[in-house]
């Protein structure tokens, strides 16, 4: 394959669109957040669809009124959340594979499910790899958010893709599923027996406030925790915080916080997590360790 | 000071510790962190430390019963490093057009401004580990007088290389955010650069201590930036 760089040129973005990766594991030790695709299962599912390597780097869109266009041939997938997509202003399915030639241009309109859209290409998008992963991230890369007329490069292929027309299903279940699986946080026996059973029992509403870094929900559990001394915190880590808002870190968290951490949700959590909208319910659905 | 052991999820692991934080705790957490490293540094993705914690991303986790019974053996075989006797000299322009809080927190202390500078800047700090923000050092030794609780509502911009006070802390903004502590001046030093291997100068363990610069020694060191020596 020649790799001739090539360009796919932001026209229209609402704000939260950023490269990303599988995000920098092991630099934790100096402060720096781990990053990296807000919903794993879609990110690894286009690099799967592409043939591409597992950690190639995406495209995360997460706001409506996105449009750009590619300067030259290859072939690219989208997944994530169900959006209006239009290829050339015809409409295309925003799951799966789509080829494309010079000049063309992608726009994509209402979320209808889910939260979070991903568009890949075939060899991955070629932004700058900075301690070890090209996931975007304030005061890392030199871009945070992807502005209008940026140029985020790629290699174009130069011949027409190979491209089998596979009818691969993506699950949408997941946007809908309320139960979500969560474990006890390091500081789950600090809570009394009501806040305990409000957190096992109750549904819980996701806020406005959304981004790669937490989700707050709206329902408040009154406590009167202390605060803690400062104690690492991860992607899934649900903090409470004295005024009783319950926070669930996420990708782009810091790696220590000061707030009792109450849950904790694993990996395969995260990406039904990120894929929720505001006003959605969730509930926790504990498992033992 | 042996720590408890438990496993939040199949992969997540947290070493934690009831004893206040002190020189002495750091001194087990980290030989702690360097046993496990060298017994299951295989199965380990990474390890974490907060001030009573030590946190281990497994790979693959070993059974909670038998990281106890290794735990039971740990005084036999752990090999207790003094910490590091480093000390890091970091310069710092304490004034109020560096540090907007600096006149009202001497003022609500009843002590000069002088005083304050002087207490702050006295102490080694000793460096416990690395969070909040790439290269935000979380510190202990802070005079208990200086102690301050946080600001009711946070400044939406504190501008980076800011040395504040928040609680019974003290530390260092390495770059530009939001913050809730109060500012009492300002280091010309970067702390972290992801282009440097490793990005950042300092290591949990070592010491640091504030040394006072005129307003001309600031700006050189804004114009031409050096990294901290050690005393």
């Amino acid at each position: 394959m020649i790799k001739d760089p090539a360009y796919l040129k932001i026209l229209k973005t609402g704000p939260g669109t950023s490269v990303q990766d599988l995000g920098r594991i092991g630099f934790s030790q100096f402060g720096v957040p781990y990053s990296g695709a807000m919903d794993h299962k879609a990110f690894s599912w286009i690099n799967h669809l592409l043939k591409n390597k597992e950690y190639d780097a995406v495209l995360e869109i997460s706001q409506p009124g996105f449009k750009a266009e590619f300067d030259s041939p290859t072939l690219i997938c989208l997944a994530g959340a169900k959006v209006d997509c239009n290829l050339n202003g015809k409409p295309v399915s925003s799951f799966g594979l789509i080829p494309i030639v010079e000049g063309d241009t992608i726009e994509i309109g209402a979320f209808l499910q889910g939260s979070i859209l991903y568009l890949g290409i075939k060899g991955g998008f070629q932004t700058d790899e900075i301690l070890e992963s090209k996931s975007w991230y304030q005061g890392i890369t030199a871009e945070y958010t992807a502005r209008k007329n940026a140029l985020i490069p790629y290699f174009t292929t130069q011949e027409i893709p190979s491209f089998t027309n596979s009818k691969a299903k993506w699950n949408t279940s997941g946007f809908e599923k309320e139960a979500i699986n969560v474990y006890p946080g390091p500081d789950w026996e600090l809570l009394d027996k009501k806040s305990q059973k409000q957190l096992s029992e109750g549904s819980f509403t996701i806020s406005n406030l959304k981004n790669r870094m937490a989700i707050q929900l709206e329902e408040l559990i009154p406590n009167s925790l202390p605060e803690l001394a400062t104690a690492p915190v991860f992607p899934g880590t649900v903090q409470l915080t004295s005024g009783g808002k319950l926070i669930i870190l996420m990708r782009d968290a810091q790696v220590t916080g000061g707030y009792p951490r109450i849950l904790q949700f694993p990996e395969e959590s995260l990406s039904v997590l990120a894929q929720k909208k505001p006003s959605q319910k969730i509930r926790f659905s504990f498992l033992k360790v | 000071m042996i720590p408890g052991y438990r496993l939040i999820t199949p992969n997540l692991g947290e070493f934690f510790w009831n004893e206040a934080i002190s020189d002495e705790l750091l001194r087990f957490q980290l030989a702690i962190k360097n046993q496990v490293l060298e017994d299951f540094g295989d199965t380990i993705q990474e390890t974490r430390i907060g001030f009573q914690t030590l946190s281990i991303v497994w790979k693959t986790a070993i059974p909670a019963s038998e990281l106890n019974s290794w735990l039971e053996s740990m005084p036999k075989i752990l090999m207790l490093k003094s910490l590091s006797e480093d000390c890091w000299k970091v310069p710092v322009r304490y004034s109020s057009s560096t540090g907007r809080d600096l006149e009202t927190l001497a003022e609500s202390k009843n002590i000069s401004v002088a005083d304050l500078i002087s207490l702050h800047s006295s102490v080694e700090y000793r460096i416990h580990f690395f969070g909040f923000l790439p290269g935000f050092m979380y510190l202990n030794g802070l005079p208990e007088k200086l102690n301050t609780p946080r600001k009711r509502i946070p400044d939406l911009s504190v501008p980076a290389g800011s040395v504040a006070i928040g609680g019974s802390q003290t530390g260092i903004y390495p770059s530009e955010s939001p913050g809730g502590w109060h500012l009492i001046g300002r280091s010309p030093i970067r702390l972290f650069d992801p282009q440097l291997i490793p990005a950042v100068w300092a290591e949990p363990g070592e010491k640091l201590l504030f040394t006072p610069i005129s307003e001309k020694e600031f700006d050189l060191l804004i114009r031409q930036p050096k990294l901290p020596e050690l005393r």
